[in-house]
Order: structure tokens, then sequence, then C-alpha cells
């Protein structure tokens, strides 16, 4: 190849990513349509740390890392959507189960509708924007629906990824770790390795053991002092964020921190364990959520509802849904409110009997679970409507009463509709 | 007359009983003055489950325990006074490091200043008040917070510990009923029935078992869980729905066999909590202000208490320091691009008093004088502050934990009560 061939095809490779990369950029922002489980491959994927959490209607705030200096982005709200999902150490969670501080991958769209959104609706152009004050661009992005939210453990499971320890520098139980992460599959892509910050409150997890910095001292794995290769060791990470030294000015924009390390499958599977074992007694008593498909009416009140679960439980709380099973149907919010349930939900649902199960054999999208129920009630309600949510028990879960701020009383439009005034504007 | 003279002398005990416990609920509820710590006697107590955080503020929720139905129960807002502590797993902590549903042990007052109160401000015989199923005192006025410890903490300060009595399993579930009692074994013993569940996590050591591991012979004892029965233990409580027809029944989140497996959690979260303290600056509050020429003065301070000793030990005669106004919600101020750093002042710590009498809960003790050439409005008798001394790192505080000169309004210095959702 001549000096000139040379020259065009880098040109042409450049103008041709330059122009994919405009189109990316360009992009129209996609919002979700009623009814319809949206693709994950359209939402807009980003990462930030956990911030708060307004754990009875589905909201929190994420400070959202951009490209200028962490610290200084101001929490941005977001809301699950109803089939949002949320992940922790790798396992179906509620958004009370992860810690103020974790770094949370999320992937979000536009508000389904603008007007009851819970949380502030924002340009739908705002992640190009540079906030200013050295905040950089992409931490107010108006894709504040999410629909998955997940932590690292989690997003590396999903993703076939593992962390490569290259090198620890310690220095009196504190210090930095060089990481990349990878494919658990081996076959080293090039990824920049990250360097996060760790000290004696890391936890570092090995098969059912808690240990920490110093343990792995006195054993000699890790020096008391100084540098050491650890030569791509294989691990998962737990992700959080607290002030560095080197966050001002002149150092570094963004440096995160390990809460956790998880030198080994067992370490990891021990504590998803845990965690999905709380999800399904926190789903048994609240009910699974789904939605109205459609709705055969019968006569004096009967119908055959047919409801789509949402995705992301435990295989065993599905499995509890059988042909011939008895069960209760509840009208839920967006929030996944139960409604009138002041004498428990229990009280104000139509009992019925599960008439269908259908499980989709084809690749179902994030947010649903690809199970189709059809119950038949003598008790339908407003509630149950084609397109709403709603909330339903299969008959051998436990009949539980919720506490106060997860249901509605009066239906007040203020309660059903959450306004996103809880929202500190900084 | 032997009948008659055990009537007379049960209707003596009945009094005596009776009597007292009227004596504490009919007591005037308590208000800070300013620039005191109040004593800790004069709190009212209650527990209850952490429902919500807004750490910034250091103020959240907790769904009171009135005796009643538990699940009635509306969360009830509160603000940690800015001497209050909070202690996680027998050690120092911020709000942030609680889990929502935690079950925590409290002791408040009535607002200091109800102008300014976060949280909304009650009638203050509101403890005495039922309300409804959920029983009485579920929304005390004493909602601005001395002390909020969760149940390890509450037993170490108190020299309480949990004996087990009894273990029922089934399918991966079941009940404890558990004893309180001081580690002597002398006075009286709170029972309690609590649920546990598969997720209930059992620390021995440094291990972390799960309940199928309590039947089997391998990991415990050979007499498997009957070896939990007369143990001593501590027991993280939360709650959670409860089927049937029972009213209240917390849960057991973690169970800590053994001595060892306490002191780790402690030392991890004394880790977190010391970082987290370096990261933020000391808080106390001015005693003095003794004025110079030019900017110039003497002050002097007292630290707030409840931390690590190694945090006090870190001030010195003689140090660096740098001194900053703070708020009642112990926010930093910040101005400028450099953050909170730039708008503190520098000194020289000229005296470190450490007392050698019982201090109030809420303070260390510690007077601190400072000379600086820089004294500012934030810095008036009686004002929070935050210092650091100049061992420790200077870091960035995050947006939401300062107040921004220029950006921000009043409401970020004194926030209201309007986050809190009315039910």
């Amino acid at each position: 190849m001549t000096r000139i061939e040379s020259l065009g095809l880098a040109a042409f490779i450049v103008l041709t990513n330059s122009a994919l990369a405009f189109a990316n950029e360009k992009e129209e922002p996609f919002r979700p349509e009623a009814g319809m489980f949206p693709p994950i491959e359209q939402a807009h994927a980003y990462r930030g740390e956990l911030v708060f959490v307004d754990h009875a209607n589905r909201r929190g705030s994420l400070r959202v890392e951009g490209t200028g200096k962490f610290y200084r982005n101001d929490p941005h709200p977001f809301a699950l959507l109803p089939y949002g999902m949320v992940r922790y150490h790798d396992a179906p969670a509620d958004l009370r189960d992860i810690p103020l501080g974790t770094v949370l991958h999320a992937h979000g769209f536009l508000p389904p509708d603008p007007k009851t959104s819970a949380v502030p609706v924002l340009p739908p152009a705002n992640k190009d924007k540079d906030a200013g004050h050295y905040r950089g661009t992409g931490i107010f992005p108006a894709e504040n629906h999410i629909l998955l939210l997940e932590d690292e453990p989690s997003h590396c499971k999903r993703n076939g990824l593992v962390w490569h320890l290259e090198s620890v520098h310690v220095k009196a139980h504190s210090g930095t770790i060089l990481a990349s992460r990878q494919p658990r599959t081996g076959g080293k892509t090039k990824v920049e390795p990250e360097t996060m910050t760790f000290d004696a409150a890391t936890r570092i997890w090995r098969g059912r053991e808690s240990i920490r910095v110093s343990d792995l001292i006195n054993e000699n794995v890790w020096p008391a002092s100084g540098q050491k290769a650890l030569n791509n060791q294989a691990v998962l990470l737990g992700i959080t964020w607290k002030p560095a030294p080197g966050d001002g000015l002149s150092g570094a924009f963004t440096r995160f921190h390990l809460s956790d390390i998880w030198l080994d499958d067992t370490s990891i599977e021990h504590a998803s364990y845990f965690q999905t074992e709380k999800h399904n007694s926190f789903i048994r008593s609240r009910w699974m959520p789904a939605w109205v498909d459609s709705i055969s009416y019968g006569k004096f009140g009967q119908a055959i509802v047919t409801l789509t679960l949402f995705g992301g439980m435990d295989t065993t709380l599905y499995d509890d849904f059988k042909k011939g099973v008895g069960g209760q149907i509840n009208g839920a919010e967006n929030t996944l409110k139960h409604t009138a349930g002041h004498y428990g939900p229990g009280h104000m649902a139509s009992g019925g009997t599960i008439t269908a199960v259908n499980k989709s054999s084809e690749r179902v999208p994030l947010g649903s679970s690809g199970i189709q129920i059809d119950f038949e009630t003598d008790l339908v309600i407003e509630a149950i409507r084609p397109g709403r949510v709603i909330r339903i028990r299969p008959g051998n879960w436990p009949k539980m009463q919720i506490p106060r701020e997860e249901y509605l009383f009066n239906n007040r439009p203020k309660d059903r509709f959450p306004t996103p005034d809880i929202f500190p504007k900084y | 007359m032997k009948l008659n003279f055990a009537r007379v002398v049960a209707t003596l005990h009945l009094i005596v009983f009776i009597l007292p416990s009227h004596v504490r609920s009919e007591e005037k509820p308590f208000r800070p003055e300013p620039g005191k710590f109040p004593p800790i006697e004069k709190a009212h107590a209650y527990r209850g489950e952490l429902t919500f955080v807004d750490h910034a503020n250091r103020r959240g929720s907790i769904r009171i325990d009135g005796n009643g139905r538990f699940r009635f129960t509306r969360p009830s807002p509160f603000a940690l006074l800015p001497y209050g502590i909070v202690k996680y797993h027998g050690a120092p902590s911020d709000l942030r490091d609680i889990p929502l549903g935690t079950v925590m042990h409290v002791k408040a007052f009535l607002p200091p200043d109800p102008k300014t109160s976060s949280v909304p401000v009650l009638p203050s015989d509101n403890r005495l008040k039922r309300d409804g199923y959920a029983g009485t005192g579920v929304a005390p006025a004493e909602n601005h917070v001395y002390l909020l410890e969760d149940e390890p903490s509450h037993c170490k300060r108190l020299g309480l510990v949990w004996k087990i009595q009894e273990v029922e399993l089934k399918d991966n579930a079941g009940i404890i009923v558990a004893h309180r009692m001081s580690k002597s074994g002398n006075g009286d013993a709170h029972k309690e029935t609590f649920s546990i569940d598969a997720a209930t996590r059992f620390w021995r050591g440094r291990e972390q078992l799960h309940i199928s591991d309590l039947t089997d012979k391998n990991v415990l004892t050979e007499n498997g869980i009957e070896s939990l029965k007369d143990g001593v233990v501590f027991l993280g409580i939360t709650w959670k729905p409860t089927p049937g027809g029972v009213f209240k029944r917390f849960h057991l989140r973690d169970i800590w066999l053994d001595k060892l497996a306490m002191e780790r959690a402690t030392h991890l979260q004394n880790e977190t909590h010391k970082k987290f303290i370096m990261g933020r600056w000391m808080p106390g509050w001015v005693d003095k202000v003794e004025y110079g020429k030019f900017g110039q003065a003497k002050i002097t301070v007292s630290l707030f208490g409840g931390m690590d000793d190694s945090l006090y030990a870190d001030f010195k005669q003689g140090q660096k320091a740098m001194l900053a106004a703070s708020e009642n919600t112990l926010k930093h101020w910040a101005g400028g691009t450099a953050g909170t750093a730039q708008v503190a002042s520098q000194g020289i710590v000229l005296d470190v008093s450490k007392p050698n009498k019982t201090v109030p809960l809420g303070s260390s003790g510690i007077q601190i004088t400072l000379k600086t050439d820089l004294v500012t409005e934030g810095f008036r008798t009686g004002k929070v502050i935050r210092i650091r001394p100049e061992s420790w790192p200077l870091l960035e505080v995050p947006r939401e934990e300062y107040i921004n000169h220029k950006r921000d309004g009043i409401e970020k210095r004194f926030p209201t009560p309007d986050i809190f959702p009315k039910y």
C-alpha cells in the first residue's frame, strides 16, 4: 500500500468513525410507549453514586459520572419505571436494599408520560450539555426513568465480566488498586485500567469468610507497605465513592472507592443468596407486579384478566403461579404502591383463580418475565384495565399487612402521582 | 385478716410501681438550651424502624413502636441535633451508614428552636396521645435526636446481651425467643420473640453463615441448632410485615454468635466513620471568641462527642488547623472554585484542654483554642463549626453537603419540613 493509499484508508476510517459517533450522539432519545417493554438497546447508559432514596415511591438521586469533577455533581433525580429492575450483589433487590454511596449502572429512558413524572422533566438533549462549574457533560440526562439499576457485581455477572487486579499499593491499611474490567472467558481486551481506593473499612470476602485488609497483610498476601503486582487476579468489586485526595482542581477527576472485594465464586454466590432470599420474602409480602394486557368481560363483574408479570425476580417466585391456583389481584400505581390497603391489600383485592400460565419461548425484553397469566375474577374493578399496573398474589403466599407508606388510602392525586418537589435544587 | 393484709401490700406495690411510670409520662418535655449539652436523663426514649433518610440534612423518619399495630404507624420525622450521635454496630456512624429497616433506639428532645426546625413541630404532649390502632406515642414532639443507636450499640452502651431461649425452624424460617439482660445476669430481663428467615445472617468469628447451616451439624457443634440455646449473642433487629394476626414482631437481620464476630463488625464501622470525619472535619461549637485587631482572634471551641478517640488525639497544641463555619445540619460552606477549604480560616492550635470530670453525651469534653487572623461571621459564640487538624487529608465535600455562598438560598441553611409526606 502506497503512502497516499494508507492516508486515504486512515482518513476513511476516521470519517466513518466520526460519522457513526455523530449519528449516535444525535440519536433521538427514546421514550417508552404505554403497554410495551422498551428495548434496553435504546436506553441511555450511565453510572453514578446513589445519594438519596425515596423507596416508597421507587425514586432517588444519583451523582452521575460525567466528564468533569465528580464531587461537584449535584445529585440527579431518577424514578424507576414500574417494570424497572434493581439488582444488588447479583440478585433482585428493592431500592431500600442498596446502601447510600453505592455506585450503580443505570439504563434510563425519557419519562413515558412527562405530565405524571415523579422526577424533574428535562430537555431531551440534556445528556450532551456541559453543566459548567467543572462538572462536565452528561451529569443531568433527561433519561431519568430507569429500566435497570445494578451494582458493579450485578453488572459484571450480567455481562460476563470480572475485574483483573493488576497491582496494589498499601500504606497504613489503605491505598489504591489498579484494575481493569475484562471478559470472564479470557481474551484480554484493551481496557484502560482504573485506579480505585480502599481502606481499613473495605470488606474482603473469601468463601464464607469476611476478612479485611489487615488479614491479607498478616497472611503476606498483600504487603504492609508498598506496591505488589497481583498478576491479574480475577475478582468482583463493590464500588462506592468517597472524597479522595486529589479530587480538587489539580488531581484526579473521579476516583471510586472499594467497599467490597469478592475473591472467589463462593463468596459472591453467598452474598447473592442472602439478597435473593431477602427479595423473595419482600415480593411475597408486596405481591408480584405486572400489568394488564387485556380483559375479557363476562357478566356481573366477572372477567378474565390477561396480564404479564414483570421481570427480574427469582424463578421460584414465578414458579408459584400455576394453573388452577387461587389468588388475589389488586390495583397499583406506577410507583407499585397498592391502592386502598389500609386493612391490608388482601382486604381490598379481587379474588379469583389462575386459569392459564403461558411462558414465552422467545427472547423477552428486560422488564418482562415473559410469563402471561389469565386470572378469572368475579370482581373486576376500575384499577384493573388494560395498560394498568397491578399486583398479584398466588394463594400460597402469606397474607401480609404492608406498612403505611407503601399503600394509598384516600387515593389523593398527590399520593398517586408524587411530584418532584421533594428534590432540592442546587 | 391475712387476706386483707395481703391486699394492702399488693395495693401498695401497685401504687409504688404505677406512680413513677405516671410521673414519667407526665414529666415536662425538655427543650435544650443554646450552648448547653442537654442531660440525657431528660430525654424522651423510644424505638422504631428507620424508614427514610435525608443524610445531607441529618434527618429522616422512624416508624415508632407505640405498642399497637406497628404497620399502621406512619413514619415520624426526626432531625439530629448538631451534637446528636449515631451509633451502628457499636461504633460511631453517619445516618447514611444505617440500612433502611433497621430498628433504632432513640433519645430525643423538643426542638431547641421551633422556628428553624427542619421537621414538623408538634404539640409538646404528643407522646401521650393515642393514634388509633398504631398505639400511643408514635409521633412524639421530642423529634430532635440526641442519640440514635442500633440494637448492638444500645446493648454495648448499657452492658446488655441477648440470651437465646428458644429456636423454632421450619423451611428455613422460624422464630427465636430471646432475653435481653445485663452481662452479669442480674437485673430485669426483657423477653422478646423475633422472626428469622433465610436472609438472616449469622456471624461466627470471621464466618458468615446462613440459616440452613444451623441444622448442619458439621457447621455448628454436634448438637446443631440446640447449641444456640442459652448462647449469649448480639442481635441486629429490623422490621418486616409478619403473617397472621401478629401486631408487632421484629425481625432479625443479623445474629453475632460470638465476641470476635461483633468486634469485627464494630471495627469496620469505626474505620468507615473515621474516614468520614476526616473528610468532613470534626464538628464542634464556639464557646468564646477573644477578638484582637485586624480580624485576628482566639476562638475556643468544644468538640462534639461520640467519635473514635484517635480522631480527638489528632488535635495537638502548636499544630496548624483549619476552622470552617457550619450549620445545625453540620453542612459546610463553600465558595469560589476550590471548595470548602477555600472559605475556611487557618490558624494555630494554642491549647487543647481535656476535662477530668464526666461530660454530657453530646460533648467530647475537649476544648480547643485556635488563633486565627481571619475571624468571620460564622465564628460567633454558640455557632456550629467544623475543624480540621493539619494531619487530616484535604478532601473535597460533595455538592449536597455544603452550602454555596452564591447559588444556595436560605432554604439550604434552614431546610423546611416540606420534604416529609403527610399521611
